[in-house]
C-alpha cells in the first residue's frame, strides 16, 4: 500500500489477497467518503522530511529542481511537485481538505483493478461502495496557464557533487499530440547500447561515458530531453556540442530502415513485457486515463508502428532550434570553500585529502588541535619529498584552526 | 488478468471502473455496507503452492533446471545462475569477477564482433544480460517465443565464446574509475558503505572496493582466466519461465550443453568475515545536506536458524511492518521526524546476516528520533507485545506467501536460488505453518536473546555540528548519551586508493 503523486495524477495503490477485495472497496469508499486526516501537522513534517531526503540532501535535488524551474517560464510544471519550502510549512488542514472536497469527488477519480476476481462481483461491490460517493459541487479546474513559447536559449550552470555533466531540454509536444509518436521512436533511435548517441559519442568520440535522449509528455506540456555524462578529461561543452551534432546530422541525413524496423521491434516485445506484471498494468491504465483513456493502451501501439522515416526528419526540423532549449551544465564542485591559495601546488586527490582533513578539524577543540599538529610534524619527518607540499599546507591551516581555538604555542 | 495472446488488454477481468457523474436511482445494494470493516467476512484464501520437485529437472550431464510453464504472452525468459562471485576476487585485483560478468555481454563472442552481438540483439528485441555479483553469477534471456532459436544461440555463444573486446573493456574501466568519483558525493552511499565498514570489517569481499590501481591493472587475460575457471556447465543451473513446452525446452538445453565438458574443480566456499562490530557512536560529517541518515544496529544470525520465524514476526512489530510497525507508528505518525523509518532482522545465507534500524531526519531532530529507536528496542525486549500487533503480523505473513509465485519467473527464480544455496525446499511447504505457530512469548524470547542494546551501533552521516547541536526544544536528547561505546568519527576515504586519511 502506497501513493504517489506526479505533475499530473495521484495515484493510490495496495495489493491485497484475492479474498479481501471487499475490504478495500470498504477502506477505499470510507476514506473518501469521511476523510479526517488526523495527524495532519505531522504528517506535514514528514513531507517536509521527504522533501530534504530526495531534494535538499542529494547531490543534484537541488539544482533539477532550479533547472525545472528556469525551463518553465509560467506552466505550473515549474513548481516541484512535492513543493517549496514555504508552502509546505504554510498548508493548513482546512486548506487541504477544500483541495480535496474539489479534486477527490468521484467525478474526478477512476480506479483500476488488476488481478485474480470475478469482474461481475467487482462491479457489485463498485457501485455498492462507490455508488455512495456525491459528485463536488462544482467540476475541478483544469490549470488555466499554459507554456509561453521560449524566444531565446536558457543556460544553468551549476557546481555539484556529481560527474561532469549536460542535460539539455527542447519544448516539444503533450501526451496524445499528433508528433509525440516520431518524437518517442526518435528517443529509441537515439538510446540504448546501439542508439546514435552511444556509438557516437562514447564509442567513436569517446567524449562521454554515457548519452541518451528521449521524448517526455505530460498531460499539458511536453518536452524533449538530451544528456551526457562526460569522460574524464573531457568537458560538458564537449559533450554539449557532441549532442547538437547528432541532431543536425538528422535534420538532413534520414535515418536507416534498419534503425527504424529495430525500434519496432522492439516495441512489439514491450507491448506484451509491459502485460506481465498486475503492478504495471494497472499502473499504466490509471496514468492512460488520466491523460487520453485506459483505451490507449491498445490504440497507441498502431500509431508508433506508423512512424515513417519521413516523420523522423520533419519533427527534428521542427522542435530542435537553440531558442527552444534550455541547458544544465554540471561541473564536480571540488570544496564548498573558496579554492585555498596554500593549497595551490597540490593535485586534485592531495587537495581532496586536505580538504578531507579540514572538514575533521572543525569538530576538534583546541587541545584536539594541538594533538593533531605534532601528528602532522611527525607525518612530515617521515613523509617523502614529493608528499612535502601537502604536509606544510595541512601544518598551515591546522595552526592557523589552533590559533583561532584560543590554543597554540 | 486476461490478455489476448495478440497483447491487448481486453475488457474481461481488468476493470478500469470510471466513476462517472450521476448515479442517479440509488442502486438497490444485495446486502448493507456493514458499518465496521471487522463486520466483513471473507472466504478462506485457498492457495497451494507449487512444489520444487514438479519443476525440476537433471539434464544427463547433472546439469539441474526448473522450468515453469505460462503460455498467457509469448515470451520466454532463461535465467542462469553460476557458481562464482566477486569473493573469488584476488584483493589487488578486486572488480575482476565483476567486470568478467558485463563484458561477458558487453564483449561480444570471439566470433561476432561486440557492436554486431548488440545490433543482433537489439534488432530482435532480445533482453540479453551477464553480471556476477558477491556470491553468485548470473545469466538471463528474454525474447519473444518466435525468436527463441536465434536468442538462444547468441545466448550461449556468449556464455561459452565471450570475446572480451579490448575496446568495451578500456570502456568499462574508465566508466568505473568515473564512477569511483561519486563515492564520497550522495549521503547514502556513504551510509551503504561505511555501514557495511562497522558491520563486517575491511577485510572481507563483501566490503572490498574497486581502486583506481587495481582497476588499471585488470588485464582481458584476466577476464579470459575468470571466465575459462568457473564458466562450465558443472557450475551452472538453469530457470525457465514462460512460453515454452518443458520436454522441448530441456532438449534444447541437453543439445546445447551436449559437447561443453562439465568441471570438477570445486569452487571455494564463501568467506565468512572474521570481524565483531564494536558497540558505539559512528559519525561522519557531510556539512552541506540538511538531513542526517541513521542505521542502528548489530550482527544478525543465519537463515536456518530454526527461531528465524520469530524473529520475522518480531521484526515485523518493531519495525518492519510500514505503517503498522512500532518505529514507523512513533517516528513519523506519532512525531513527524522522518519520512521513513524501519528495521530488517537479517537472517544470512553464508554467515549472520544484520539486524539494522534506519531513519533519516532532520539534523536538528537526528538524536531525539534515535532515542525512540532505543526506547522501542528496549520495549519489546521487556513487554510482551499485544495479540492484535501479533495477529496482524502472522496474517500479513501468511496472506502475503502467495507473491512469492506470482509469476512463473519468480517461482522459476525462487526455486533456482534455493537449489544454488542448499536449501531444503520442504521449509516452503511448512512455512505458513510456522509463521502461525509464532505466540507473544516466542516474541519476548527472541527479543530478549537477539537484541542487545549494549552491543549497538550507531552510524550517522549529515552535518555532524547541527546534529550533534541537537533539538534546542528537547536538550534531553543526546546522541553521545545513547551509545553504547566510544565515539569515533570516519573520516571520507580517498574515492580512487580508498585509503582513509589517518590524522
Amino acid at each position: 500500500m502506497n501513493a504517489g503523486t506526479s505533475y499530473d495524477y495521484t495515484i493510490y495503490f495496495v495489493n491485497v489477497p484475492a479474498n479481501k477485495l471487499e475490504l478495500w472497496f470498504w477502506m477505499e469508499s470510507d476514506r473518501l467518503l469521511n476523510p479526517v486526516f488526523r495527524e495532519f501537522y505531522s504528517e506535514r513534517e514528514v513531507v517536509h522530511e521527504e522533501r530534504r531526503m530526495r531534494t535538499d540532501s542529494t547531490p543534484t535535488g537541488k539544482f533539477q529542481e532550479q533547472f525545472d524551474a528556469l525551463f518553465w517560464q509560467s506552466s505550473p510544471y515549474s513548481w516541484p511537485v512535492v513543493g517549496w519550502p514555504s508552502d509546505l510549512e504554510g498548508i493548513t488542514r482546512e486548506e487541504a481538505l477544500e483541495f480535496f472536497g474539489l479534486y477527490y469527488a468521484p467525478n474526478n477519480l477512476t480506479a483500476a483493478l488488476v488481478g485474480d476476481f470475478d469482474p461481475a462481483e467487482a462491479k457489485a461491490l463498485a457501485e455498492q461502495y462507490f455508488g455512495r460517493l456525491r459528485q463536488g459541487d462544482r467540476a475541478a479546474p483544469q490549470p488555466r496557464t499554459r507554456e509561453m513559447p521560449q524566444l531565446g536559449e536558457k543556460r544553468m550552470t551549476a557546481y555539484a557533487e556529481t560527474n561532469p555533466a549536460v542535460t539539455i531540454r527542447y519544448h516539444g509536444v503533450p501526451d496524445g499530440h499528433v508528433d509525440e509518436p516520431a518524437l518517442v521512436v526518435l528517443g529509441q533511435i537515439l538510446s540504448g547500447r546501439t542508439g546514435r548517441l552511444y556509438k557516437a559519442l562514447v564509442e567513436e568520440q569517446e567524449v562521454a561515458t554515457n548519452a541518451s535522449g528521449g521524448q517526455a509528455g505530460y498531460k499539458f506540456e511536453g518536452m524533449f530531453v538530451l544528456r551526457g555524462t562526460a569522460k574524464e578529461g573531457r568537458t560538458p561543452e564537449e559533450v554539449e556540442q557532441a549532442l547538437y551534432a547528432e541532431i543536425e546530422r538528422l535534420k538532413t541525413e534520414p535515418v536507416s530502415a534498419r534503425e527504424l524496423q529495430k525500434v519496432k521491434n522492439q516495441n512489439a516485445a514491450s507491448n506484451f513485457r509491459a502485460l506481465r506484471a498486475n503492478f504495471a498494468l494497472m499502473n499504466q491504465l490509471l496514468v492512460r486515463e488520466a491523460y487520453r483513456g485506459w483505451e490507449t493502451i491498445n490504440t497507441d501501439p498502431a500509431l508508433y508502428d506508423a512512424v515513417t522515416i519521413e516523420d523522423i526528419t520533419r519533427v527534428v526540423n521542427t522542435y530542435f532550434e537553440p531558442e527552444n532549449r534550455a541547458v544544465a551544465v554540471y561541473y564536480r564542485q571540488e570544496s564548498d570553500e573558496a579554492p585555498d591559495p596554500r593549497l595551490a601546488g597540490l593535485d586534485a586527490q592531495e587537495r581532496q585529502q586536505v580538504g578531507q582533513m579540514m572538514a575533521m578539524m572543525q569538530e576538534m577543540d583546541a587541545e584536539q588541535l594541538g594533538q593533531f599538529v605534532a601528528q602532522i610534524e611527525q607525518m612530515g619527518a617521515q613523509a617523502p619529498p614529493e608528499n612535502q607540499d601537502m604536509v606544510q599546507a595541512v601544518l598551515e591551516i591546522v595552526q592557523e584552526r589552533l590559533a583561532a581555538a584560543g590554543g597554540g604555542r | 488478468m486476461t490478455v489476448r495472446h495478440d497483447g491487448r488488454v481486453t475488457a474481461g477481468a481488468v476493470v478500469a471502473l470510471v466513476l462517472a457523474v450521476g448515479l442517479a436511482a440509488p442502486p438497490v445494494y444485495a446486502q448493507a455496507i456493514p458499518p465496521h470493516p471487522t463486520d466483513l467476512s471473507y472466504e478462506r484464501l485457498s492457495f497451494t503452492a507449487p512444489v520444487a520437485s514438479d519443476h525440476r529437472h537433471e539434464l544427463t550431464n547433472g546439469v539441474v533446471g526448473f522450468v515453469v510453464e505460462d503460455h498467457e504472452l509469448p515470451l520466454v525468459s532463461i535465467a542462469l545462475t553460476v557458481r562464482t562471485g566477486s569473493y573469488l576476487d584476488a584483493p589487488d585485483k578486486i572488480g575482476v569477477a565483476s567486470l568478467t560478468g558485463s563484458q561477458m555481454r558487453a564483449g561480444g563472442t570471439t566470433s561476432v564482433s561486440a557492436s554486431d552481438f548488440d545490433e543482433q540483439a537489439d534488432f530482435l528485441a532480445a533482453q540479453i544480460g551477464s553480471g556476477v555479483g558477491g556470491t553468485s553469477g548470473s545469466a538471463n534471456l528474454n525474447c519473444l517465443t518466435k525468436d527463441l532459436d536465434a536468442c538462444l544461440d547468441l545466448f550461449f555463444d556468449m556464455l561459452r565464446n565471450p570475446g572480451f573486446d579490448e575496446d568495451r573493456l578500456a570502456l568499462a574501466k574508465s566508466r568505473s574509475i568515473q564512477q569511483m568519483e561519486r563515492r564520497n558525493d550522495a549521503t547514502a552511499s556513504i551510509e551503504g558503505r561505511e555501514w557495511a565498514r562497522l558491520m563486517r570489517g575491511e577485510v572481507h569481499f563483501s566490503t572490498s572496493s574497486r581502486t583506481r590501481p587495481g582497476v588499471e591493472g585488470i588485464t582481458r587475460d584476466d577476464l579470459v582466466a575468470f571466465h575459462r575457471r568457473y564458466y562450465h556447465p558443472g557450475n551452472f543451473i538453469f530457470s525457465v519461465s514462460g512460453d515454452v513446452e518443458t520436454a522441448a525446452i530441456l532438449a534444447e538445453l541437453e543439445r546445447r550443453l551436449a559437447d561443453w565438458p562439465v568441471g570438477t574443480e570445486a569452487v571455494p566456499p564463501v568467506p565468512a568475515p572474521a570481524f565483531t562490530p564494536r558497540p558505539g557512536l559512528y559519525l561522519v560529517d557531510k556539512a552541506d545536506v540538511n538531513q542526517g541518515r541513521v542505521s542502528i544496529g548489530h550482527l544478525g544470525t543465519t537463515r536456518d536458524n530454526p527461531d528465524r520465524y520469530k524473529l520475522l514476526v518480531m521484526n515485523d512489530i518493531l519495525g518492519g511492518g510500514g505503517f503498522s510497525a512500532r518505529l514507523l507508528t512513533r517516528i513519523r505518525s506519532d512525531e513527524g521526524l522522518a519520512y521513513s523509518a524501519s528495521s530488517n532482522f537479517g537472517v544470512g545465507v553464508y554467515y549472520d546476516g544484520v539486524f539494522r534500524a534506519g531513519f533519516q531526519s532532520r539534523s536538528e531532530t537526528v538524536a531525539r528520533a534515535t532515542a525512540i529507536v532505543f526506547e522501542e528496542i528496549e520495549r519489546i525486549r521487556t513487554e510482551p507485545v499485544e495479540e492484535e500487533e501479533l495477529s496482524n503480523s502472522i496474517s500479513y505473513f501468511v496472506e502475503t506467501f502467495s507473491r512469492n509465485f506470482s509469476s512463473a519467473g519468480s517461482t522459476a527464480g525462487l526455486f533456482a536460488g534455493d537449489e544454488y544455496t542448499g536449501r531444503d525446499p520442504a521449509y516452503l511447504a511448512a512455512y505458513r505453518d510456522n509463521i502461525a505457530a509464532v505466540t507473544a512469548d516466542d516474541v519476548l524470547d527472541v527479543a530478549q536473546r537477539y537484541l542487545d542494546p549494549e552491543q549497538l551501533v550507531i552510524f550517522v552521516v549529515g552535518n555532524l555540528e547541527a546534529i550533534l547541536a541537537g533539538d534546542p526544544e528537547h536538550p534531553e536528547f543526546s546522541l553521545e548519551g545513547l551509545s553504547p561505546g566510544e565515539v569515533v568519527r570516519i573520516p571520507l576515504p580517498d574515492p580512487f586508493t580508498m585509503e582513509y586519511p589517518n590524522p
